[in-house]
């Protein structure tokens, strides 16, 4: 299998037009990320790819060829969902030792996942005594168990500490690496920016973007933040030049530090300057805009154009 | 791969069945009860028939339709709860399966419990009085399993786990303590207006008492006398037989739709 796609996706919740022709493609070795407000038709789509909700427009392709959700689509997929709980009284390897039956795997590689996600010594504990991060990584655990060509994570860094981050970086560097294709939904931008290779943004059941981060960067159109760290002494004359030559886009910051908005075109003119007062700054720093500003944006535009 | 998933789910469902702290608890109350009664009736001497047996037959009726609908209220709307239904199924396996595979699951469950408690007493019984109360275990669990099937209906169309438990153990004391005083208020209250038949075919058309009969007769044989005062006279083999099958199968079934026609599952 080397790719997957949701083509014209629609699905109706009575009144709610959850998904409106909706299409979403997963290559091998691809990292998507679902992303979108509550609402948006994220796990709807992610569901729909499950069999879990049947649409009533629209259909899956595999390598370009209809194919149905049955049996042997699914059994190359594994799935992570939102918020995982399993059963109080069992423990962890209990839990994956019935996935591991399920889906033919043999019982070593639960030892191999579970040292994986870090849990090789909880795996004796019922998993009522697991913390939320620690249920969450006996999913992702489940996940790992099978050697599943698409791979589908529902909000997958919801309760994880630093550390279970880390193991999901890992793993997913992992999946990309054996050339997996992974279809993930979350809120979390900011900390996946770096992570997915693709974002498809989504709003009121539509697709808003599909793009890398750096397209969606250039799509936005935002500003980049340069702040300068002004020398007390020499840094008035800088101070006055760049207002007279940004007006409304300088902001005074902490102490001596000023901040100016800018395109990021414009980066170079702003840095000539800059450099025609090489006593004024102390410090500078260039920040680029968070993709959740990158997503409000789009947002925004998005709701102004309907 | 179909019969892989079916297997380990069933299993699966067993494990955690004999761990849940309420199907313990009724287990081992009904088999704690059951080795009274048998201790009670060996210290009595009284003939096995007259006394052990039936007493467990009514113990049974109590307890054993408790277990059956508390094992299966949660069977779904506990997987929705915890976020683990869309996982199962997504395997690859059909919703009827998974259905399947945990009323299988849950029924081992059921036989572990009741074994436990007659095999007890029947063990407390000893010598030639231990077969003839062992063949209470079938149709005990015949009458567990259609409690089963009733939980694992409820199971499907709650949307919440209390919600489930709640209907579960109103529908037990509906069938298990009210039924009967309805009869009885019925014939009270009509001055012996409805009919014997009437009220036998409602005493028959509740498996609690349907079992509860079945059990006096073959203790006490074909001449019994039921709980209410009513001579009645049991349906033939066969018709007993269909009954039992489609009071255990027609709630699978409904659930089997619910789950197959529902056209989100998550």
């Amino acid at each position: 299998m080397n790719s997957i796609e949701l083509r014209q996706i629609g699905v109706r919740f009575g009144g709610v037009q959850a998904l409106d022709d909706v299409t979403v493609a997963v290559e091998k070795a691809e990292v998507v990320l679902l992303a979108g407000p509550n609402g948006a038709g994220k796990s709807t789509l992610i569901h729909t790819l499950l069999g879990l909700v049947r649409p009533q427009k629209g259909e899956l392709f595999v390598d370009g060829q209809p194919h149905p959700v049955n049996n042997s689509f699914k059994d190359q997929v594994a799935y992570l969902p939102e918020a995982v709980a399993f059963a109080p009284s069992l423990t962890g390897r209990q839990v994956l030792r019935f996935f591991a039956r399920a889906r033919g795997v043999s019982s070593r590689r639960i030892e191999e996942v579970l040292e994986q996600v870090g849990l090789r010594n909880a795996g004796d504990r019922a998993v009522r005594g697991y913390s939320r991060g620690m249920r969450q990584r006996l999913g992702l655990a489940v996940t790992l168990l099978p050697e599943a060509s698409v791979v589908v994570l529902d909000e997958p860094t919801g309760g994880l500490d630093q550390e279970g981050l880390q193991v999901l970086w890992e793993v997913l560097e992992k999946w990309r690496d054996q050339g997996r294709m992974v279809l993930m939904s979350s809120h979390d931008l900011t900390l996946l920016e770096r992570r997915v290779d693709r974002i498809c943004l989504l709003c009121e059941g539509r697709v808003m973007a599909d793009d890398s981060p750096a397209g969606l960067r250039t799509r936005a159109n935002l500003p980049a933040r340069v702040t300068f760290g002004l020398s007390e002494t020499n840094g008035a004359s800088l101070r006055e030049l760049l207002k007279e030559h940004y007006g409304d886009d300088v902001y005074e910051g902490e102490g001596s530090k000023l901040h100016v908005d800018i395109a990021v075109d414009g980066l170079l003119e702003l840095l000539d300057l800059r450099g025609r007062h090489p006593e004024s700054v102390e410090s500078i720093r260039v920040e680029e805009p968070g993709l959740d500003l990158i997503y409000e944006r789009l947002l925004e535009t998005a709701k102004e154009a309907s | 791969m179909k019969g892989r998933i079916g297997l380990a789910l069933s299993w699966h469902e067993f494990v955690e069945r004999t761990r849940d702290r309420w199907v313990l608890v009724i287990s081992v109350l009904f088999a704690l009860l059951a080795v009274g009664t048998s201790l009670y009736g060996r210290g009595a001497e009284a003939d096995v028939q007259m006394l052990t047996g039936p007493s467990l037959v009514t113990l049974a009726t109590l307890f054993v339709p408790l277990t059956g609908a508390v094992l299966g209220h949660d069977a779904i709307v506990g997987e929705r709860e915890r976020n683990t239904l869309g996982l199962l199924l997504s395997l690859p396996a059909s919703r009827l399966e998974i259905l399947a595979a945990k009323f299988v699951g849950r029924l081992l469950a059921l036989a572990l419990a009741v074994g436990l408690g007659l095999g007890l007493a029947a063990l407390v019984a000893g010598g030639d009085e231990a077969p003839i109360l062992m063949q209470l275990f079938v149709p005990t669990l015949i009458l567990g399993a259609v409690f089963l099937s009733l939980g694992l209906f409820i199971s499907t169309f709650s949307r919440r786990q209390t919600t489930a438990a709640s209907l579960v153990v109103a529908l037990w004391f509906l069938l298990v303590f009210f039924y009967d005083l309805g009869l009885l208020g019925l014939l009270i209250f009509t001055d012996g207006a409805v009919s014997t038949e009437t009220i036998a075919r409602l005493v028959f058309s509740n498996p609690a008492g349907l079992y509860r009969l079945e059990m006096m007769e073959l203790f006490a044989g074909p001449e019994l006398v039921d709980d209410l005062g009513v001579a009645v006279e049991l349906p033939g083999t066969f018709v007993r037989a269909a009954m039992w099958t489609a009071w255990t199968a027609i709630p699978l079934a409904m659930s089997a739709l619910i789950m197959t026609c529902r056209r989100t599952q998550k």
